[in-house]
């Protein structure tokens, strides 16, 4: 889990174009949106695409990305729970 | 005649011009065929939640408006409006490539977003809260000299302060392709750049904003009095003809002109109007150039009317834009006479106020 945690640090920096976050200042368990990393809708639609082109998972029900999406751990949970890792 | 009344400037060149003491000393060369601009650190005009998503010319664009509000030391504006020839050129190119590389899959909103040609100006907008006029010209040649003419048009209309600006940017691929097609060349330094011979531009990008108020207020550093644009004249007479006439509705002949600044790009092909002009204005005025530390682009005249407005505040023309030995006595007038590629010509006049 923690090195696939690792991985989406590095692929939300590059997806998102965070280029002044550092992947170790990310707490995993931290609030993507709102508060943490801050992130917005937008953000909500690159996660989603960063989802299927690096694990080929389609979101198929909308309302699952606010769980999905939560936090880093959650996002990485996910991956895992369809198989992907 | 509706005239504006020029209040505040950013400009971002590939020259230190965003340094509002630069006055053209240390001029820095082309990189062989082509100039890049020289950008600031962001940090200081845009908050970094907005700035991850910009490309270059948005951030060029925004950072100039910035400095040219806080010069005008202005809270709100009436109006906004940007010109550009190519737009956010990167974005674009970002989006049509990953379309190409995904296979027309997994694309994502900010590129695309972030590439249509009006968002200098709406990013401006949000950053300022400004819900009035905001408008972009994409007209080739004419990008910078359609925002102006609009802002006097406003002004007309009852407009107080107008923000308008000129952005370009280009890209490696951009570089790469039209170097391909000849269309690029280094500059020989021992042929000055209005006595060019052969054929290809220096490319450039750069952006340049101007606060216009319609009044002249103790901010005012020049006024401009008009612009004319002329679309692909036939011989350098027909350009002459024009320039008379427009000299003539400001009530001025070129002996009032005291430094004409010309779009001389380098190309041979584009010049030679411009190259047939000039023993005709020396003649009368003191012709100067800036496109030989600016570069060719489509919005190449608003850096020309930065420089326009700096000769006219700082009393001086500046060797690196003199032609000749010549040197005016006063800047009261200056006319910049802007052409792109030799198809979109311009007249630009601006005198102290």
């Amino acid at each position: 889990m923690d090195a696939l945690i690792e991985k989406l640090k590095g692929q939300i920096i590059e997806q998102l174009n965070l280029a002044e976050v550092k992947p170790e200042e990310i707490n995993p368990d931290s609030p993507l949106f709102g508060e943490g990393l801050g992130l917005d809708s937008i953000d909500a639609l690159e996660l989603i695409v960063l989802l299927e082109k690096h694990y080929g998972i389609k979101i198929q029900d909308p309302k699952d990305g606010k769980t999905i999406f939560q936090s880093l751990r959650t996002m990485a949970e996910y991956i895992k729970s369809q198989g992907k890792s | 005649m509706v005239k504006a009344y020029i209040n505040g400037t950013g400009c971002i060149s590939p020259q230190n011009s965003i340094d509002s003491e630069w006055f053209f000393d240390d001029v820095n060369p082309a990189k062989g065929d082509y100039f890049d601009a020289i950008e600031p650190s962001y940090k200081e005009f845009i908050a970094p939640n907005l700035l991850r998503r910009m490309g270059r010319a948005i951030k060029m664009g925004v950072a100039a408006g910035n400095i040219a509000i806080q010069q005008a030391d202005v809270k709100k504006v009436d109006a906004i409006i940007t010109g550009t020839g190519l737009g956010c050129f990167e974005d674009s190119e970002r989006f049509l490539l990953a379309i190409l590389n995904n296979d027309e899959q997994f694309l994502t909103p900010t590129s695309f977003i972030q590439s249509t040609h009006n968002t200098v100006g709406s990013q401006i907008a949000l950053i300022m809260k400004c819900h009035d006029y905001n408008f972009t010209y994409v007209h080739r040649g004419f990008s910078f000299e359609s925002t102006l003419q609009d802002a006097l048009m406003l002004f007309a209309e009852g407009k107080e302060t107008i923000l308008i600006g000129g952005i370009e940017e280009h890209t490696p691929n951009f570089i790469i392709l039209n170097r391909k097609a000849h269309k690029f060349q280094v500059q020989n330094p021992d042929n000055p750049i209005w006595k060019s011979t052969t054929p290809g531009i220096q490319l450039s990008e750069g952006t340049a904003f101007f606060v216009l108020n319609k009044t002249k207020t103790e901010k005012s550093i020049a006024r401009v009095d008009g612009i004319q644009t002329l679309y692909k004249p036939k011989t350098s007479d027909d350009i002459w003809n024009k320039l008379q006439a427009f000299l003539k509705l400001h009530d001025l002949t070129l002996s009032d002109i005291d430094v004409t600044l010309m779009g001389f790009s380098g190309d041979v092909n584009f010049d030679s109007k411009l190259q047939e002009l000039l023993p005709a204005i020396e003649k009368e005025s003191v012709a100067a150039c800036y496109k030989n530390i600016c570069g060719e682009y489509h919005t190449a005249s608003a850096f020309a009317m930065w420089t326009g407005t700096k000769l006219i505040e700082k009393q001086s023309l500046p060797k690196a834009l003199a032609i000749s030995d010549k040197s005016p006595s006063r800047i009261k007038h200056v006319l910049i006479m802007n052409q792109y590629l030799g198809i979109n010509y311009s007249f630009m006049l601006l005198s102290q106020c």
